[in-house]
């Protein structure tokens, strides 16, 4: 489909633009191709085995360390978020007291901060009894009682 | 890393339940799942953070499983529309872009734009350059594990001919004979240690057989017929039959063990006794009466004779069983006495009824020799 739209493309547009998808096409195979050097913190083997169990089919170790990098960023962003909410709270204790600053100097992921970052993407937390925590992801609203 | 401390002390302690609580509950995708959390763990270390609480890093490295998942779900969904099975670069970054634009990202309202110019591979770009490597703790080895599994040996390769013509040769051999262990097998074992431990009965057994099979005859129970061994074969053979489970050993057939004879009931053996001397006893009414003419010489003899003119055995030991016929409601005259009781010690248990037959008197008169004679008998109403 979007092949045949870039040749489309391609032919109806004039030059300056074809050596823009060019210089895309570059791009994109250059970063391809640097994906090969940066090694992304989740495993290249992890990814397979997910990919292979929603179906993905593509012997490409380049698109493997894609997924991967994407997820990648899509935590650390979750993560950021994460951090500055706990920052936020924390400055917000500071003011009322000065011993407090002693003791949570340390950074600490909790479930609250992570509840409000992930509400961002679209991510509902949903408590469903005692043991059990289950996430509902974008569009796939897992509706619980608990 | 540790975990949450401080204000987070219960939430841990809650966490440490809800671990156990798991521990107990493990899914088919624990390993994927705990590889995902170290991986996110340092992910969030990278971004600055310094502790975790333990729901809160499983939910974050749940989070990163599923859009792996997604990733994967919306990139075999475009080949799919595309008429391709094999994924390439550009459906990937196709469900990046359905993924990304809740977020939001540059482009995303182009509707017709170039996949190669997308905003998601711009901002992918520019994370590579910034973010530092973090490379996985630990080295993985490739996952799921195959094992390999031996196919079966067919036919073809044994170079045997499959044993019937409607088994073609492409199918594995039939399992070795000796796993399911035939009738016959078990039944000559059976007796074998049948004769070691009690010694010579084997052909009483074949006597009460003979015995015994006119009642089969008469009473035509197929359910009795010596098939039940099929079933316990198998457990016969591999645990022994000497030691097991008293509850699990096979079945035992009829005559094997000694049980108490069954004498005919007082009204009926009334007339054996009239005519005592005549096994062949006709009874027309109850056909069954020859079978019992052993045991009702046995019990005037008090031993068990053999035909063939062996030495008089004497009885087993357990108290003959006699049944009564009819009667009301009487009392319950149980008088179970051990041998050498003699029949007077019997009767002073029993209440002398006015309401006694006459023909019970009479009996009980006839059998008043035979009882002391026998000595164990066990009188139930």
């Amino acid at each position: 489909m979007n092949a045949t739209s870039q040749q489309q493309g391609q032919g109806q547009q004039q030059h300056p633009n074809i050596e823009g998808r060019h210089d895309d096409d570059a791009a994109l195979s250059e970063f391809l191709a640097s994906l090969m050097d940066y090694t992304p913190t989740i495993p290249d083997e992890l990814v397979e085995h997910y990919l292979a169990k929603s179906g993905f089919q593509c012997p490409d170790v380049r698109l493997v360390r894609l997924v991967a990098v994407a997820t990648q960023k899509f935590i650390a962003d979750v993560a950021t978020d994460a951090l500055q909410q706990c920052k936020a709270r924390q400055s917000a204790v500071i003011k009322d007291k000065r011993e407090k600053q002693q003791k949570d100097k340390r950074l600490i992921l909790t479930m609250e901060d992570l509840s409000r970052a992930l509400h961002e993407v679209n991510i509902k937390i949903v408590l469903i009894s005692d043991n059990i925590q289950k996430s509902s992801f974008q569009d796939d609203p897992i509706v619980m009682m608990k | 890393m540790s975990d949450g401390g401080g204000e987070n002390v219960k939430e841990g302690e809650n966490n440490l339940n809800h671990l156990h609580s798991k521990k107990s509950r493990s899914r088919a995708d624990d390993f994927g799942l705990s590889i995902a959390k170290v991986a996110v763990a340092q992910i969030c270390e990278a971004a600055g953070f310094q502790g975790f609480q333990r729901t809160a890093l499983d939910t974050l490295s749940d989070v990163a499983v599923r859009h792996i998942l997604e990733i994967g779900k919306t990139g075999n969904m475009f080949a799919n529309l595309a008429g391709r099975s094999q994924s390439n670069v550009f459906d990937i970054i196709q469900g990046l872009e359905d993924l990304g634009s809740i977020q939001g990202f540059s482009g995303a309202s182009d509707v017709d734009h170039c996949l190669l110019g997308s905003g998601t591979v711009r901002e992918m770009v520019r994370y590579v350059g910034e973010a530092e490597e973090i490379p996985f703790a630990y080295s993985l080895p490739g996952f799921p594990v195959l094992k390999e599994r031996e196919p079966g040996r067919t036919f073809e390769q044994t170079g045997g001919s499959p044993p019937a013509e409607h088994i073609p040769p492409w199918l594995p051999v039939f399992p070795d004979p000796e796993t399911y262990v035939s009738l016959h097998k078990i039944d000559e074992k059976m007796a074998q240690i049948w004769e070691d431990e009690v010694g010579g009965p084997v052909e009483k057994r074949r006597e009460l057989d003979k015995t015994f099979a006119n009642l089969q005859q008469r009473m035509a129970c197929n359910g009795t017929q010596p098939s039940v061994e099929v079933d316990f074969g198998n457990e016969a053979k591999e645990k022994g039959l000497v030691e097991c489970n008293p509850f699990l050993t096979p079945p035992l057939q009829h005559g094997e063990k000694e049980v108490s004879l069954v004498l005919p009931p007082a009204k009926l053996s009334d007339e054996v006794f009239l005519q005592s001397a005549n096994l062949e006893v006709p009874v027309s009414h109850i056909s069954a009466m020859e079978t019992f003419a052993p045991g009702i010489e046995a019990v005037k003899s008090g031993t068990f004779d053999f035909e063939d003119g062996r030495k008089k055995v004497p009885l087993n030991g357990r108290p003959n069983v006699r049944f009564k016929l009819g009667g009301g409601k009487r009392c319950l005259r149980v008088a179970i006495s051990s041998q050498n009781q003699g029949i007077d010690k019997n009767s002073t248990w029993f209440r002398n009824d006015d309401g006694m037959d006459d023909k019970k008197r009479r009996v009980e008169q006839i059998l008043k020799p035979s009882y002391e004679s026998a000595g164990t008998d066990s009188l139930v109403n």
